[in-house]
């Protein structure tokens, strides 16, 4: 019989023992915390996170670093608002069209991201955060600083039609993880990933184009993205210039935070999952249990970096930079 | 060597230079009391106008400026000849472009600026006077900066006072809540003096009604995002507790409605503050109870407006009373009675301003605690 208390296991397993801990916490502090409609919050405010948190993921597996989510979630959630009201302002009336041609764009400037970093033999942390400039800077163009409105009821009911108590933008979200799950351990592209991210030289020497891989995951990454930006766009009802602000740090910390490596190989869209839904607890407790604003940020801080200590193999790694 | 070096030592050089030209430019207008016979200066005929300010990628700061150039036009000028000294956010850079302006222009000109910071005020305004040019200030300058003490080259100083339309707002609200139940605080950024006046308005008009529970209040960051993740948790705390919200800006409303909408709760009464037109349309559904404009476009119009006159001498700022020296700018009230009629006045087209009655829409002196 195969052990059940081993290392790994435990290594594996302590990201989600941790989101259990933390849910633990905060009912035991304040009940309602622990009820089907607070659940249904944070889900919420954790669906447009976690498909921009999926996204990132693929590119830290490689090893690799992207940051320009929150330029391209500003620019392709102020596109859609404008793409859905040059098409009759309605999905029925022809708006639905938006929805295929952001995620085109999405990928676009993924790949673009990849390109720079590849051709241009950038560092993908330079390449990535230049980029995402570049994005906020249209979307501010686009907009001149102002908020675009979409309030179409149909689009909208991603958020106000619920399903089993949760709304229907959580089951998108799902669907896409899956979707994510499923190019990760079923298609070639995401072996090639782990193969990049454990070991660039020697899946180099084993014949994995590395270069059209990477582009490949910085197309992918900006294509979620975009879904997060079209889900962002269902939460508020609106688009503008700073629309993906703060889904750098959310992101990157959740990813962390789920046991992905930032050294790259390791971890995957499970362990983004549980990270994002970390983050989302204690952001959602904090105010729930009544902490002073003024510790929040640092509690927050604090329990990054224990979740972080707790679900990372840091023996096995030799250095860390 | 490296652009970054490079442009380094230019800009040190540049700004060397400057020190230097406005030294200078200072000693004689040291001296030119005594050249005058004690007068002031010569009044400058047709001086240069900047408008120094953070950026122009906000709804507020392009509004600002829209009011600058309207002035600028009124004079029969392009709207090119508004030069725009923008500091990114940086006092040094907005110190620093003051001068290279004040250097070019011999000190012929006339500045209205936001000096980004507090403390910045100080140097930019003598570095002004020392040069003979004339400035107006908006938002940004210590307690114990005031324009008489410097001189007539400080022309005016104005700020917005926002604890008393918060109070105001704040009535509104607890009236729609007919005088009972809990209230929510969703504020801006915590350090930021608009957050803490706009909250202290709010627990101003508390002192009125023994029966409102103050339940939290939390920073928000003026961020609609922020707004409505907080505004969920919130709810998970307090649930129905909640009978009423009061918003530190329009974004943060935005958000909260939204995360009122995906609970399925319609008509809670909820205030807000800037008037943005979004708003504003808001108020005329009845989805937000209040909200409060401060009229950027005017204040930028009218800053630029007193530096101009009183460098072409058209009136002479030591003789005006204090009042008109350090002054609060308009704030409008908007709620459902009058917010169509705010809308064609204000937002559907932007009215035409006498840009010479410097302090008809004012607000009052400015009053220290």
């Amino acid at each position: 019989m195969p052990r059940i208390l081993t290392r790994e296991n435990a290594i594996r397993w302590a990201p989600f023992l941790v989101l259990l801990a933390l849910i633990v916490l905060f009912s035991a502090i304040n009940p309602s915390f622990l009820s089907q409609r607070n659940f249904a919050r944070i889900a919420i405010a954790a669906a447009p996170a976690l498909m921009v948190a999926v996204g990132v993921t693929f590119i830290i597996v490689m090893g690799s670093i992207d940051l320009s989510m929150e330029g391209v979630v500003s620019l392709t959630a102020v596109l859609f608002c404008f793409l859905m009201l040059a098409f009759g302002g309605t999905l029925a009336s022809g708006g639905w069209i938006a929805i295929p041609i952001i995620l085109v764009v999405g990928a676009a400037i993924g790949l673009v991201n990849g390109l720079v970093h590849v051709r241009l033999k950038i560092p993908s942390f330079m390449a990535s955060l230049a980029l995402g400039f570049v994005g906020t800077g249209a979307a501010i163009l686009l907009t001149g600083g102002d908020i675009v409105k979409f309030d179409d009821p149909t689009f909208r009911a991603l958020l106000t039609w619920r399903i089993l108590g949760f709304p229907l933008m959580v089951y998108v979200a799902g669907l896409c993880l899956v979707l994510a799950w499923f190019i990760q351990a079923h298609t070639r592209l995401g072996r090639y990933f782990y193969a990049v991210g454990g070991g660039e030289d020697l899946a180099h020497a084993s014949g994995v184009r590395v270069q059209q891989v990477r582009m490949a995951g910085f197309a992918l990454a900006g294509f979620f993205y975009a879904i997060a930006a079209i889900l962002q766009v269902a939460k508020l009802g609106q688009a503008e210039s700073v629309t993906g602000s703060n889904f750098m740090f959310m992101s990157i910390t959740s990813v962390v935070v789920g046991g992905v490596a930032l050294w790259g190989g390791i971890g995957g869209v499970w362990n983004t999952l549980v990270g994002v839904l970390i983050v989302a607890v204690i952001n959602n407790g904090m105010v729930v249990i009544g902490l002073p604003d003024f510790l929040q940020a640092a509690v927050l801080g604090l329990l990054v970096i224990i979740a972080v200590i707790l679900s990372t193999d840091r023996r096995s790694v030799a250095f860390v930079k | 060597m490296s652009t970054f070096i490079k442009d380094y030592i230019e800009r040190e050089t540049i700004n060397r230079r400057n020190f230097l030209l406005a030294t200078a430019a200072g000693m004689g207008a040291m001296a030119a009391p005594f050249a005058f016979g004690g007068g002031a200066r010569a009044a400058i005929t047709d001086p240069a106008i900047a408008w120094s300010y953070r950026d122009r990628a906000s709804a507020y700061w392009n509004s600002v400026v829209s009011g600058g150039e309207t002035f600028v036009e009124s004079l029969g000028k392009s709207k090119d000849s508004l030069i725009s000294l923008i500091n990114e956010g940086s006092s040094e850079k907005s110190l620093a472009d003051i001068k290279a302006f004040l250097a070019k222009t011999g000190g012929k000109c006339a500045i209205a600026c936001d000096a980004n910071d507090s403390p910045n005020a100080r140097p930019v305004v003598e570095a002004v006077r020392d040069a003979g040019a004339y400035i107006s200030t908006i938002w940004n300058k210590t307690d114990d900066l005031h324009p008489w003490d410097i001189g007539d080259n400080y022309v005016s100083h104005m700020t917005w006072s926002d604890e008393k339309p918060a109070e105001q707002t704040a009535r509104i609200l607890f009236d729609a809540m007919g005088g009972k139940g809990g209230v929510v605080h969703l504020g801006g950024i915590a350090a930021n003096n608009p957050a803490i006046e706009r909250l202290n308005g709010l627990k101003n008009a508390l002192k009125d009604f023994p029966n409102i529970e103050l339940l939290d209040a939390q920073p928000a960051d003026w961020d609609t995002t922020k707004g409505t993740e907080l505004m969920a948790s919130f709810l998970t705390r307090f649930g129905d507790k909640i009978t009423g919200v009061h918003c530190a800006n329009d974004n943060i409303a935005y958000g909260v409605i939204e995360a009122l909408r995906a609970e399925g709760i319609e008509n809670m009464p909820i205030v807000a503050y800037d008037g943005n037109p979004e708003a504003v349309k808001l108020v005329m559904d009845g989805k937000l109870l209040a909200t409060v404009f401060t009229n950027p476009h005017w204040g930028g119009g009218i800053t630029a407006a007193l530096a101009y006159y009183a460098a072409t001498g058209a009136f002479k700022p030591s003789e005006e009373p204090k009042e008109h020296r350090e002054f609060y700018g308009p704030t409008i009230l908007i709620s459902k009675k009058d917010a169509a009629d705010f809308k064609a006045k204000y937002l559907d087209s932007v009215p035409s301003y006498n840009w010479k009655d410097f302090w008809g829409p004012s607000n009052g002196q400015i009053k220290y605690k």
